[in-house]
């Protein structure tokens, strides 16, 4: 092989394309030719250089930009459409069914609304908007969309809601790749992996209380046991870019606190604190756009494989609270206990959990069911949120420690409280001993 | 790689305008480097390469060939990258109208600017190549595959780019002195 030859040939041996006989022949020229090795040093630098440029620039990322606008648009876009839909021209995507036309009337969503709008009447009515132009527009709101950020400030996990009247979608933002269907009617979820294709449905029926299910929801409820108590005027302030009005509600064991248009009555952002550690955030309302039925439909969308599961994730109990601490020491703490635990730290740590079992290489079967039971425990944790009171003193401890108590709980009306210890063994402990 | 690109093609023409994401994660790199060449920085190559994806989405309905994706929004970013370069040589003159003193206002850098120029500067065939294996993170098989020729084509594609590309920097580096 003279050095022309070799020549045409470093590119593809740079690469790594050439056959065995051809990689060893340009290898043993290389050896003996300086002129060749030169050259090829030039290649490689070019290579190395075009594979850090193509690293650094494959890392921006604009998706979450472009999706943004392309939603945006086309909503503006479809809205256009049905105002000039009579004999107009078709747009160019296909809008197709949406569920805008169908004829519900007990809706969850604007019922929500409704009382969210209801509480906030006496503070934010000026003297030339009537009960009847507030409501209006909430009664028809067939379609909710909104982001809910858990934590008590921006710098959380958002969960992007679509509520149609009992059913839900849900996205959060640090998994992208799983959509939650939730059929609240029939207490089912229909979880979507985009990214493998796969579907798993999964029973949520048992006494979860409703927050699991709706935020929406949940601040109805909540909202409904304010009313009798004591709601503050926060006044108007800039909230989101936009003016807003406020007030606050505090309960016996939430504040919820809610700024609204003043022109519209319609809610801008709503903040609510439940019990000692759960906060979240809601924002960025959209009222009525069109939602395309498929994107709430419970059936497994073409191309997705269904996989059996027979967890239920109903009735959670202090059993199932233990495993999930022991799924969080062992496999995500590496064998200490985490900081802080609720379904905030929870959620935050769920991609980690996914990577551990990824690498730990469980079955796909063990590692829903790790998962699910994750889940499950934490649910318990949440009920307590609302239905007794708790303590978590676990930051740093090795699981094992079977001498430090890590959790204490007791569960409204009872005397008694239960003490988890290191090693995950649960004592009864009377008020007076309970640790300090 | 996951689906095909008309897979993901045909899926926003039925309504699911979710799955654009996978075709925005496949060609930002390819798009960002070649309207980095082109516009001179990282920030107007993103803000470009936005307005491209969003307007390819768009005209989706317009495009013939779903298996021609990405050749299509390299041309859609093309012309994207001609308006901008319009509209900021407009923008330009009133600037140096206005006061020829001031310094023109952020035009950062990408890192490897010079790469990028050469690249931009390179034929379309040889170009595509370029961008689908370092930028799209395709193998040359796939390159094969996505641009309908045989392998050795692709890889003597590829051997001339390199050539090319050597050229082109060792020219930017003279002409660097000579400005020194």
């Amino acid at each position: 092989m003279n050095c022309a030859e070799l020549k045409e040939l470093l590119v593809a041996y740079v690469e790594g394309l050439l056959e065995e006989s051809q990689q060893q022949a340009v290898a043993e020229h290389l050896r003996g030719c300086r002129s060749c090795q030169a050259e090829l040093k030039e290649l490689a630098d070019l290579h190395d250089r075009l594979v850090t440029n193509g690293k650094a620039l494959a890392q921006s990322n604009l998706e979450k930009d472009v999706m943004n606008q392309v939603i945006r648009e086309q909503n503006t876009r479809l809205k256009a459409a049905e105002r000039t839909s009579v004999g107009g021209p078709r747009p160019t995507l296909q809008t197709r069914r949406t569920i805008m036309k169908s004829p519900i009337t007990k809706i969850a969503a604007a019922a929500a609304i409704i009382i969210v709008a209801a509480i906030g009447i006496n503070y934010i009515m000026a003297p030339s908007v009537t009960w009847a132009q507030v409501i209006e527009p909430i009664l028809n709101a067939k379609t909710l969309i909104f982001d809910v950020i858990i934590g008590s400030d921006e710098s959380g996990m958002t969960m992007h809601e679509i509520v149609v009247d009992s059913r839900i979608r849900r996205v959060m933002s640090n998994m992208p790749n799983m959509t939650m269907i939730i059929d609240l009617d029939n207490a089912k979820l229909l979880a979507l992996d985009t990214e493998a294709k796969t579907a798993i449905y999964t029973d949520i029926e048992g006494d979860l209380g409703d927050r699991t299910r709706s935020y929406i929801k949940f601040v109805r409820q909540i909202i409904a046991q304010l009313q009798e108590g004591q709601v503050q005027d926060l006044g108007e302030q800039t909230i989101d870019g936009q003016k807003a009005i406020g007030f606050v509600g505090r309960g016996q064991n939430e504040e919820v606190t809610i700024w609204a248009d003043p022109q519209t009555a319609l809610p801008i952002r709503i903040e609510a604190k439940i019990g000692q550690e759960f906060s979240f955030i809601m924002k960025n309302f959209q009222f009525d756009a069109p939602v395309d039925e498929s994107l709430i439909s419970m059936d497994v969308p073409e191309g997705y494989t269904l996989q059996k599961t027979n967890i239920d994730l109903g009735n959670a109990t202090e059993e199932d609270f233990v495993e999930s601490l022991r799924i969080w020491a062992e496999i995500i703490g590496d064998g200490t206990f985490p900081q802080a635990i609720g379904p905030e730290h929870a959620m935050k740590v769920m991609p980690t959990l996914i990577q551990k079992l990824t690498a730990m290489q469980v079955t796909e079967e063990k590692g829903t069911q790790i998962g699910m039971g994750f889940g499950k425990g934490m649910l318990f944790h949440q009920i307590l949120e609302s239905q007794g009171q708790w303590k978590y003193a676990g930051a740093g401890v090795k699981l094992g420690d079977a001498n430090t108590a890590i959790f204490w709980y007791q569960t409204k009306g009872s005397q008694i409280w239960r003490v988890i210890y290191g090693d995950l063994s649960v004592k009864d402990v009377a008020a007076e001993n309970l640790p300090k | 790689m996951l689906e095909k690109d008309k897979f993901y093609v045909e899926r926003c023409l039925d309504g699911h305008p979710d799955d654009y994401r996978y075709l925005v994660r496949r060609y930002q790199g390819v798009l960002l480097a070649n309207l980095a060449g082109k516009l001179g920085s990282r920030d107007r190559a993103e803000e470009a390469a936005q307005e491209a994806l969003v307007r390819a989405y768009f005209n989706m309905g317009k495009l013939k060939k779903p298996d021609s994706f990405f050749s299509w929004l390299l041309g859609i970013a093309d012309n994207v990258a001609k308006e901008h370069q319009r509209k900021e040589q407009i923008q330009r003159q009133r600037e140096i109208v206005r006061s020829s003193l001031q310094e023109s206002a952020g035009t950062e850098l990408s890192q490897d600017y010079a790469l990028e120029t050469a690249i931009a500067e390179l034929p379309e065939a040889y170009k595509k190549v370029i961008l689908l294996r370092y930028y799209g993170e395709h193998s040359c098989g796939q390159i094969a595959e996505q641009l309908d020729m045989p392998l050795g084509t692709v890889t003597k594609t590829l051997s001339r780019a390199y050539a090319m590309l050597r050229q082109s920097l060792r020219q930017q580096k003279q002409a660097e002195v000579y400005e020194v």
